[in-house]
């Protein structure tokens, strides 16, 4: 796998384009209008959160990015090029794993689906299916169907399968909201040393405040009806982040209560 | 209650169901034209399967019904398949296939006969077409009813619309699906035989109705419980096909 080049080809681009750009979007839904006068950047690389009130509008801007729903007015770019589709460049994880795997596929088999469709001939796949599941910590657990495996499991092995489409853009949506608080902190740290690794640009949903301000670089927070951006705010605290010590800390501390009032203002 | 004792009651059952039918025959209660002694209906099996040409006869039913289901299986998953991946197909066919449906095949058989004659393969026809109901519809919706979540899944990854159909769609609808053959085989079993008994062709449908009309009831008897053993063994057999088929419902953490 290339994967070298393909982490190092978008930190060339990195001062020409953004990894996702709107551009004055609007989306009208049903006759309803979701979201209004979205304008912002995600430069490459960069772990961005979104967060907001229910009704926002935070999970139909991430299907903006993949395409599955077009803008009304305004643009939506990828990595300097008008999205008009999926494309394998971008992976999403979705929060409810439970539908979103095959239930006939092992786990080895559900991630061996993102290099199916990308092509990789069947001898390479084994090797790098073996590789990505050692990545998530499930070593040994290949052969198993979902059913098999614990929720935090079943996340895994969903994002392996991100992580196999190898993307230069990694959507989450509220991907740990479903677990428990355990689970939820492993995956939290994993997901960053993963992304770091990988140099994908994150943007992550969720409605969780604190995770918010763990994981990110930026924290966008959206208001409702219709979804429009309220505040960015910059996280400008010291990677890597530790689950103790950087949720103790006096910056991390001060975000939340920025942000805090921020939503209890509009929501 | 163990498994174990489960299966000694259902031995228990059959067995007492051939000691009240040997009593009944025994004592004389119903008269051996009307009904032999089990003892003398096996016997008659024996010999009818060892030197006679039961056995011939036997097997020229089961071609036929494996032919027949063959044709009706096949059939129905690709018709189901088609229906069910598209919409459009769904709209056009689905009025005409709600007609077809209630039509009983045997009423169907004197239409075939009319039509192509008493040929073996009009009753293939027949069987297949009466036989394919019980694998087309739950292909069609096994098909269709696909999780929202995972269609977005195979459009995020570019899945083209043949890998689809594999991936997703089939073994969604297998589960279904294989439920369905269950019963189309059940199904063709029965139209084989009524065919058989019909057009007059080689086979126990045939054998058994005119065991019937000249008062052999050895041979009716012995022809019924040769049907009903095919039956069970197909059901049995086909019970360890789905089983082999969809590992992942027997998959539990």
């Amino acid at each position: 796998m290339n994967k070298t080049s393909s982490r190092l080809a978008p930190a060339a681009e990195a001062c020409a384009q953004p990894a996702i750009a709107f551009d004055g979007v609007r989306l009208d839904f049903g006759g309803k209008c979701v979201v209004d006068g979205l304008s912002f950047t995600v430069a490459p690389g960069e772990f961005a959160c979104v967060v907001g009130p229910s009704g926002c509008g935070k999970t139909t801007l991430l299907r903006l990015v993949t395409g599955l729903l077009s803008p009304t007015r305004g643009e939506v770019r990828r990595l300097g090029v008008t999205v008009d589709g999926p494309s394998r460049d971008v992976a999403i994880v979705f929060q409810d794993y439970g539908r979103a795997l095959l239930p006939w596929r092992t786990a080895a088999g559900n991630i061996a689906l993102a290099l199916e469709a990308m092509g990789v001939p069947r001898l390479a796949r084994a090797e790098r299916v073996a590789a990505l599941l050692d990545k998530v910590g499930l070593a040994g657990h290949g052969d198993k169907y979902p059913a098999q495996l614990s929720g935090g499991m079943q996340q895994r092995v969903q994002i392996a399968r991100c992580l196999a489409q190898g993307p230069r853009v990694l959507l989450m949506d509220e991907p740990f909201g479903a677990l428990d608080a355990l689970t939820r902190q492993a995956l939290q740290d994993e997901i960053a040393r993963l992304v770091r690794d990988s140099g994908a640009t994150v943007l992550f949903v969720t409605h969780d405040l604190d995770e918010a301000i763990y994981l990110g670089d930026r924290v966008f927070a959206l208001q409702a009806n219709p979804g429009r951006l309220a505040e960015v705010i910059d996280v400008g605290l010291p990677r890597p982040r530790d689950q103790l010590r950087t949720r103790e800390h006096p910056e991390f501390l001060r975000l939340r209560h920025v942000l805090f009032d921020h939503v209890q203002k509009t929501h | 209650m163990s498994n174990w004792s489960l299966r000694a009651g259902s031995v228990l059952v059959t067995l007492s169901i051939l000691l009240l039918w040997q009593l009944v025959t025994t004592t004389g209660l119903v008269q051996p034209i009307f009904l032999p002694s089990p003892s003398s209906t096996f016997a008659n099996l024996l010999r009818g399967l060892t030197r006679g040409d039961l056995l011939a006869l036997t097997i020229s039913t089961m071609e036929r019904m494996i032919h027949g289901w063959t044709l009706a299986s096949l059939g129905g998953i690709l018709l189901g398949a088609l229906i069910g991946l598209s919409q459009r197909a769904r709209y056009w066919l689905t009025p005409t296939l709600e007609l077809l449906r209630p039509l009983p095949a045997s009423t169907l058989l004197p239409v075939g006969i009319a039509l192509f004659g008493l040929h073996p393969n009009m009753l293939l026809g027949i069987i297949a077409f009466g036989a394919i109901w019980p694998v087309l519809l739950p292909t069609i919706h096994g098909f269709s009813a696909i999780d929202p979540r995972l269609r977005e899944v195979a459009k995020n990854l570019g899945i083209g619309p043949l890998a689809f159909a594999l991936k997703f769609g089939l073994p969604n609808a297998l589960p279904d699906v294989t439920a369905g053959m269950r019963l189309s085989l059940t199904a063709c079993l029965i139209i084989t035989v009524v065919g058989e008994m019909i057009t007059a062709q080689q086979g126990l449908g045939s054998t058994i109705i005119m065991a019937a009309r000249s008062f052999r009831s050895t041979d009716l008897y012995g022809g019924i419980v040769l049907l009903g053993a095919v039956g069970a063994a197909n059901n049995a057999l086909l019970g360890l096909v789905e089983r082999a088929l969809t590992p992942w419902r027997r998959a539990r953490a």
